[in-house]
């Protein structure tokens, strides 16, 4: 499903949690959606899932508007923590529930998935433990097969070799049936490499929305002789920087002469996603 | 899995490269799909799509429409003149520059290399 | 869609299990009050006071259980909205209809022990066997005491606290609905004649629960039609 945001806002009376963010999101591509607490993220999925109406601009799934709009909002997924889509008494209550409402719903997948994550079709959702709550929420986004499906965050209740086989189910269910997919997450080192592109956002509007290893390519460290390093790296958009003893190591965005670097006698080498994200939306919380 | 240093398509197209070298994958030998090794590595099968791509661009690979990826017959034989190529600057120089660092006489290397033959 | 068949199903279903166990409870009551006391009213006539509280409850659990759920998988607020006035719609009289089942019974055991049957206050029935009659005025006070909680309810997820105010409107529906049918203080331990004052007649009553059934839910519609869902679930 294709997604086209332009300048949306999303206002809660006076607080502006969204403001003038343009995005286009393509079919079939997993992104990740980044952001501190209270960037947004979370009134961002909102709309686009049709939970709440925003406040301006326009937002189109496949051209069609989405507030209210049944025959598209069924093709929507978002699977919060909240639970709100599993909170019906069994687990079996809730996948029927679905598997009523879902037309592209897999029972047979569901019940796969059902086993993978050693859940228990007979108890009652709003008496399991998180994880497991989690797990329930993932398996109903999942089988959904919904052509826009979003996890704001629903899958970190869970622990992390359940997280782990949630990511390859994910991806495995993705190439078999490709969808756009929209993963809002904290753990960034964890999820970053299956992301295509990615989606930062913070105080409600748009940082970054580039491919990822475009995203990681732009930023480098170069590490060294203090001086040298402060010389070299002077005209350069400097994220961050650390010293230990004589070694500087200075965090760069941006495109970077990585042989030039070496002839002057300094390391490069990459910055993990989660660095660039601090430093994208502000610099490490002080 | 991966080492962080470099991007993971080119750790993955290094790792197809490596299995050329040694032989494990030989001429016209089909390749593991992308979406396989997306799903073994864990990553997103678009970078995944790129490794591949770019061998197929240095002519390690080459494409049968709705089969799959293929090694080129003459993959080995270019890895290998490419590696040559480099084995000084990228090999030799920097074990040499070590060993002078570490206080290592040449003869010494020299020695360990004459009787590892 | 098969869901909404479901809904009514669920309740439905849950409905018929608490009726019997209620009809048990009940009817040992009255043959308690029968053997040990003297009993010369009808003791079903108190008990239906449960009955509708039961029906609010259903009102209230329509929204605070569905409505997230319908939104979250995709439903428009305007079918949740529809399907919650069908399920009202068909669930007032099948929970009436237990009522009539219950005070024919009654009236079996009545007439079986010569116990005297009688009415506390002015109903638009006279006797335990005006199936009709029965029907009727119950259906009319299931459709007010369903609406009040749906309409309460909406308020109350859309407002949290603020939704105290949909309780005075709701409480009107439900005095005014109450009124048509005999009852003048339909609230438990309230004395007072704060009811309205109209005339009781059956098509009173069905103008009553048609009028609770159209403003209430108008009411219940303005309130969900553009109800963002919360955040966080309490």
């Amino acid at each position: 499903m294709r997604i086209d945001i332009d300048n949306l806002k999303v206002a809660y009376g006076e607080t502006v949690a969204i403001d003038s963010l343009s995005l286009r999101l393509d079919t079939g591509k997993i992104y990740g959606l980044l952001g501190r607490n209270g960037a947004g993220k979370t009134s961002l999925l909102s709309v686009l899932a049709g939970f709440r109406r925003h406040s301006g601009g326009t937002v189109l799934a496949d051209d069609s508007p989405i507030f209210e709009n049944w025959l598209t909002t069924r093709e929507i997924s978002l699977i919060r923590d909240a639970g709100e889509t599993v909170n019906l008494g069994t687990v079996e209550d809730a996948l029927y529930f679905a598997e009523d409402v879902r037309p592209r719903w897999d029972a047979a997948y569901a019940q796969e998935l059902i086993d993978l994550f050693k859940l228990d079709r007979k108890k009652n959702v709003k008496s399991m433990s998180k994880g497991q709550r989690s797990a329930v929420g993932v398996v109903v986004g999942l089988a959904s097969r919904a052509p826009l499906t979003m996890f704001d965050e629903s899958y970190l209740g869970m622990d992390a070799p359940s997280r782990q086989a949630f990511y390859d189910a994910l991806l495995a269910d993705f190439m078999a049936h490709p969808r756009t997919i929209i993963l809002s997450t904290h753990l960034i080192e964890e999820v970053s490499s299956l992301f295509e592109e990615v989606v930062i956002i913070d105080k409600g509007r748009l940082v970054v929305h580039s491919p990822a290893d475009e995203l990681l390519a732009m930023g480098s460290a170069v590490t060294g002789p203090a001086e040298q390093v402060e010389e070299f790296t002077r005209d350069l958009t400097v994220l961050g920087s650390k010293q230990l003893g004589p070694t500087r190591s200075v965090m760069v965005y941006g495109p970077l002469d990585h042989a030039e670097a070496r002839k002057a006698g300094l390391e490069t080498g990459p910055i993990a996603m989660q660095e660039l994200f601090i430093h994208l939306t502000g610099g490490p919380a002080s | 899995m991966f080492d962080d240093r470099s991007p993971i398509y080119r750790q993955i197209a290094d790792r197809i490269k490596a299995e050329v070298l040694s032989g494990a994958l030989k001429g016209d030998e089909q390749v593991m799909s992308t979406n396989q090794y997306a799903a073994f590595f864990r990553i997103n099968p678009a970078t995944a799509q790129k490794a591949f791509q770019q061998l197929v661009d240095e002519g390690v690979l080459y494409k049968k429409r709705g089969i799959g990826m293929f090694v080129s017959p003459a993959a080995r034989d270019t890895l290998r003149a490419e590696r040559r190529e480099g084995f000084f600057t990228d090999v030799v120089d920097p074990m040499v520059a070590e060993a002078k660092a570490i206080g290592i006489p040449l003869d010494d290397v020299i020695k360990r290399i004459r009787d590892s033959r | 869609m098969r869901f909404p068949s479901r809904l009514l199903a669920a309740n439905i279903w849950f409905a018929l299990f608490a009726w019997l166990a209620y009809l048990v409870v009940i009817t040992l009551v009255t043959v308690g009050i029968g053997v040990w006391g003297e009993l010369n009213e009808s003791v079903w006539e108190k008990a239906v006071q449960l009955t509708r509280w039961y029906a609010l409850f259903v009102g209230v659990a329509l929204v605070t259980e569905f409505l997230p759920l319908f939104i979250a998988h995709g439903q428009s607020r305007r079918q949740f909205g529809f399907q919650a006035a069908v399920t009202i719609a068909i669930f007032a009289p099948f929970l009436s209809a237990l009522l009539v089942i219950s005070f024919l019974l009654e009236s079996l055991l009545y007439g079986l022990t010569g116990w005297t049957w009688a009415l506390g206050q002015a109903h638009l029935f006279s006797a335990p066997t005006q199936v009709p009659m029965i029907f009727l005025e119950y259906t009319v006070m299931f459709v007010g005491w369903l609406v009040a909680g749906v309409f309460v309810s909406s308020a109350f997820y859309r407002w949290q606290g603020g939704g105290l105010l949909a309780i005075v409107p709701a409480v009107a529906i439900v005095l005014f609905v109450q009124a048509t049918i005999g009852d003048k203080t339909p609230l438990p331990f309230i004395s007072l004649r704060i009811g309205f004052d109209v005339a009781d007649s059956a098509l009173s009553a069905v103008l009553a629960a048609v009028g609770a059934f159209v403003v209430g839910l108008g009411l219940t519609w303005l309130i969900i039609r553009d109800v963002p869902l919360r955040n966080k679930v309490s």
